[in-house]
């Protein structure tokens, strides 16, 4: 159980799961910037602009933080065990 | 990026720094969005009394009072950046001994661009008295309208919306019958 728990918030993914999260968090920031900006000086309006923002990194935040199964489709393949010759 | 505390560690690393840059790109913006309203401002009537201020207790000064009449649409300056207005009327002019004085007599705080369509018959705020105790000899006074535009992000700028055309003189002092 408590195995369990620590394996839940360590919240381990494979390598490519974490080339993944790095581009899409790299990715995502920089156009929720730039949207942002865009959106609140059309419209003139600062709430907008953080409000923009601030929904755009709550949604980044859910879509990367937790360790998602599409992160963990490439786990590692360890080489079999070999035959130790103090058997 | 393998654990949870990586992940997040990353993205608020990446978050502040976006953060700064959106700052920036809206405190630069403020360079763009340009306006410089023109109102005007009539002096409708000045009068010089003796008095004796109460911090100098042992000095007789003459104070100055003025009204004014002040119409501007500041409404021009706000855009999204701009969070409010300080608004102040200063009389500026040259005392008997050539030195050059800026009194502000009147202020107010602009917050809401429905607030910023200025019309106001007004007298000075604050106690107008010269440095020399005597108003005697100073050079005809100019009236300006001037304003301090306050950003969320960013820097401040400060212009001038009216001034009075021609300078006005300082009358006599009347004596308190």
């Amino acid at each position: 159980m408590a195995t369990y728990v620590q394996q839940l918030l360590e919240g381990k993914i494979d390598f490519e799961g974490q080339k993944l999260v790095e581009r899409i968090s790299r990715d995502t920031l920089i156009a929720a910037t730039a949207i942002s900006f865009i959106a609140g000086f059309a419209t003139q309006s600062l709430r907008v602009t953080f409000g923009l923002f601030a929904l755009f990194v709550i949604v980044l935040s859910a879509a990367v933080i937790p360790p998602w199964p599409m992160y963990n489709r490439h786990p590692v393949k360890w080489l079999p065990v070999k035959e130790s010759k103090a058997e | 990026m393998h654990t949870v505390y990586s992940r997040i560690n990353n993205v608020s690393a990446m978050l502040s720094t976006c953060v700064m840059v959106l700052l920036a790109a809206i405190s630069i913006s403020s360079y763009f969005l340009v306006a410089d309203p023109k109102g005007s401002i009539a002096v409708s009537s000045i009068q010089v009394f003796p008095g004796n201020a109460r911090r100098y207790a042992n000095k007789n000064q003459d104070f100055a009072f003025v009204n004014f009449n002040v119409t501007a649409d500041l409404s021009p300056l706000f855009n999204w950046n701009t969070k409010q207005l300080f608004l102040y009327v200063s009389a500026e002019y040259e005392n008997k001994r050539g030195v050059k004085n800026e009194v502000v007599i009147w202020d107010r705080i602009v917050r809401r661009k429905e607030d910023a369509q200025l019309s106001v018959a007004g007298r000075n705020k604050y106690a107008f008295r010269e440095l020399s105790t005597s108003f005697k000899g100073a050079a005809p006074a100019h009236y300006t309208l001037k304003y301090n535009v306050m950003p969320y992000v960013g820097v401040l700028t400060y212009g001038e919306a009216a001034r009075t055309a021609d300078p006005v003189p300082f009358p006599e002092r009347q004596e308190l019958s």
